[in-house]
């Protein structure tokens, strides 16, 4: 265990004042900011007001305070940059939370172009973690991340699990910095991408080493590749995740007909947007009947009903990616609707919705098929 | 940079498969440069995810309106060729860095190749407001989709060249650069990557021209960093680049082409840029 210390924001629970949710018995904190002042939410409304909904989300229920979101809208890693880039066209303080760009120990030039083309209700990219390594980015964006209301997730990737470790343990250090995403799923680099994530033993090894270092709240995501993810998701979870998501991008690819070539500069490319969002359920459906920790959905999250799909599955929040592209101010809005949605159907909270979906007994594995009945 | 909703004004198809859009969006057109660009966003999200980055082909700052300038080459091309007066479109602009014109240069040669036009257009109008001469040079593969010369300022000379010499110079735009290489004090050019790496290789050591008048003085002999408006300002050439582009806003670091200094984000550091910031493929 590391030594505590005193002046990390945002887990500081000390500080944080207790917030009553109403809808559940149980109490959850806010992480205290180091700038600004601690502001109780939701705030408090005059009794006219239609019904409150507590649309606040803990994705590290262990470790109270570290990581409660105000809602459960997410911008997902890769489409948000550093959560800079949108400047005043996004106001950020609205999101749940934001997962930065893939973070690699040492800068990593990217892949070639072109990276990045549209396809049936989706897209593939193969950025190729381009990013300048994570000295270079807690040096130029930390200690914006630290006058931020909002949490930022960064997402690391990396080569082998001492990279892993290593960039967890800058991180840790690092005010401003809310949470781990453990990115073993990347389909788009060689080494250090999808091994870690198609094998329950290398994705519990590396999720245990990474938990080791740092008491930083720990997400790990989950490749849709995989064959068996409910093995993948208990060992992550019982190698000390603290929440997973689900899932990262499937590798594709697209032809350039007029030059009878493959497309992209990388060749393959990872899948995501709304063609994605059948895989992304079905993973979070499977995973959610095995697991006890918090799910974070992804994939092709474009729609308020896309939002609800999810939660029913079992997520108790999402990430929105690629719709972002489209409309960079998706998930201010779907954090409204499903607040309208909750009012309009009695719901104190969307976590009533969390896994209703899900069945009374665990169903049969994707992989397994049905029985022949004649 | 802005999220807004503009209202198409007019839209032809002024050659075959080319068409000529005006929006009314008062807000981009106050603050738009030549050489900027607007991410369009397709009606239709469920099929097509991406919004679209499309030149401001030319920008009125008066009437508020800007026109942008397209060929129909897929499903989101043809969902807006199909749009009519009064339909609204969402943009997102302006974004990217524009052209550089540095305040002494006379003489402005703008090189165009087919869809090209549609990157310098707005530089021609923006240098004839401003008292200085302009001449275009344009290519394009037959004479069924030159460029129309009345689409262009009165003031402005105008060269075509062909690649089967159904009009004006029979061969590649690049060659009729020579003729006017002493003459312009700057060069701006959009088109095929062939050609701005063709370009590229004659504007290697033409860079400082302007800079003359500085020598002797104090800091004359300091060079501006890569990459930075004085030393794209310097540079005898810019170009506008081309690529696939993600999220317009430099967060996605899709749209990047190979840069002396690591990719560059066409979106971001760009899409103009001095030739010296390029590696050029020089296959081409």
């Amino acid at each position: 265990m590391r030594r505590k210390r005193s002046v990390v924001t945002s887990r500081t629970p000390s500080t944080a004042p207790r917030i009553p949710t109403p809808g559940s018995g149980q109490t959850i904190r806010k992480p205290a900011r180091a700038s600004t002042p601690v502001v109780a939410t939701p705030a408090p409304t005059p009794p006219a007001e239609p019904m409150v909904v507590d649309l606040s989300i803990d994705l590290a229920p262990t470790r109270p305070g570290a990581l409660v979101l105000r809602n459960p809208l997410l911008v997902a890693s890769g489409t948000f940059g550093y959560g800079i880039e949108y400047g005043e066209v996004v106001d950020i303080d609205r999101l749940g939370a934001i997962c930065c760009k893939g973070t690699t120990l040492k800068a990593r030039i990217g892949n070639p172009p072109p990276r990045v083309t549209e396809t049936p209700a989706g897209m593939l990219n193969s950025i190729g973690l381009q990013n300048p390594g994570v000295d270079a980015v807690l040096e130029k964006y930390a200690p914006r991340w630290v006058t931020w209301e909002v949490p930022v997730i960064v997402n690391v990737a990396g080569e082998s699990v001492e990279d892993y470790v290593a960039v967890a343990r800058k991180l840790d250090e690092q005010p401003g910095v809310a949470g781990i995403e453990l990115n073993i799923s990347c389909p788009n680099v060689g080494k250090g991408g999808l091994q870690f994530a198609l094998d329950a033993r290398a994705a519990a090894e590396v999720t245990a080493a990474v938990r080791r270092v740092t008491e930083l709240p720990l997400l790990v995501k989950l490749s849709p590749a995989a064959t068996d993810v409910r093995g993948i998701a208990m060992a992550i979870a019982d190698a000390g995740a603290d929440a997973i998501c689900a899932v990262n991008t499937l590798s594709g690819m697209a032809l350039d007909r007029h030059k009878r070539k493959p497309l992209l500069g990388n060749v393959y490319g990872g899948l995501s947007g709304p063609a994605l969002k059948p895989v992304a359920l079905r993973v979070v459906y499977e995973v959610a009947q095995v697991v006890n920790i918090p799910i974070v959905a992804i994939g092709g999250v474009s729609e308020l009903d896309d939002v609800l799909d999810f939660l029913m599955a079992g997520a108790c929040a999402v990430q929105v990616g690629t719709a972002l592209f489209a409309d960079p101010v998706l998930p201010v809005r779907l954090i409204d609707e499903l607040e309208q949605w909750c009012q309009a159907h009695g719901m104190a909270s969307h976590r009533e919705l969390v896994g209703v979906a899900l069945p009374a007994h665990r169903d049969r594995p994707s992989v397994k098929g049905v029985e022949y009945r004649p | 940079m802005r999220l807004l909703d503009a209202e198409l004004s007019h839209s032809r198809e002024f050659l075959p498969g080319q068409w000529l859009q005006g929006y009314h969006a008062p807000w981009l057109a106050a603050g738009a440069q030549a050489g900027q660009f607007v991410h369009v966003r397709t009606p239709d999200y469920s099929g097509l995810v991406l919004r679209r980055p499309f030149s401001l082909n030319t920008v009125d700052r008066v009437t508020g309106d800007i026109t942008i300038h397209f060929r129909v080459t897929g499903k989101g091309t043809e969902v807006l060729a199909r749009m009519r007066p009064g339909d609204r479109l969402g943009m997102l602009g302006p974004l990217g860095r524009g052209f550089e014109v540095d305040p002494r240069t006379r003489h402005l040669l703008l090189i165009a190749g087919g869809l090209g036009m549609a990157g310098v257009r707005a530089l021609a109008d923006d240098a004839v407001a401003t008292g200085r001469q302009v001449v275009v040079l344009f290519g394009a593969a037959s004479a069924a989709e030159v460029y129309p010369s009345t689409m262009l300022p009165d003031e402005v000379e105008y060269l075509v060249a062909t690649d089967d010499g159904s009009m004006g110079h029979h061969g590649r735009v690049t060659d009729l650069v020579a003729d006017y290489e002493a003459w312009a004090d700057q060069a701006f050019a959009c088109g095929p990557e062939p050609m701005l790496a063709a370009l590229a290789r004659l504007a290697k050591g033409r860079n400082g021209r302007l800079g003359v008048a500085r020598l002797g003085r104090k800091g004359g002999g300091r060079t501006a960093a890569l990459g930075s408006a004085a030393a794209r300002r310097a540079s005898w050439l810019q170009v506008s680049m081309e690529q696939t582009m993600g999220c317009a806003v430099g967060a996605c670091l899709g749209c990047v082409v190979i840069g002396v200094d690591g990719p560059q984000r066409v979106c971001r550091e760009g899409p103009v840029f001095a030739p010296d910031e390029i590696v050029w493929d020089e296959s081409t």
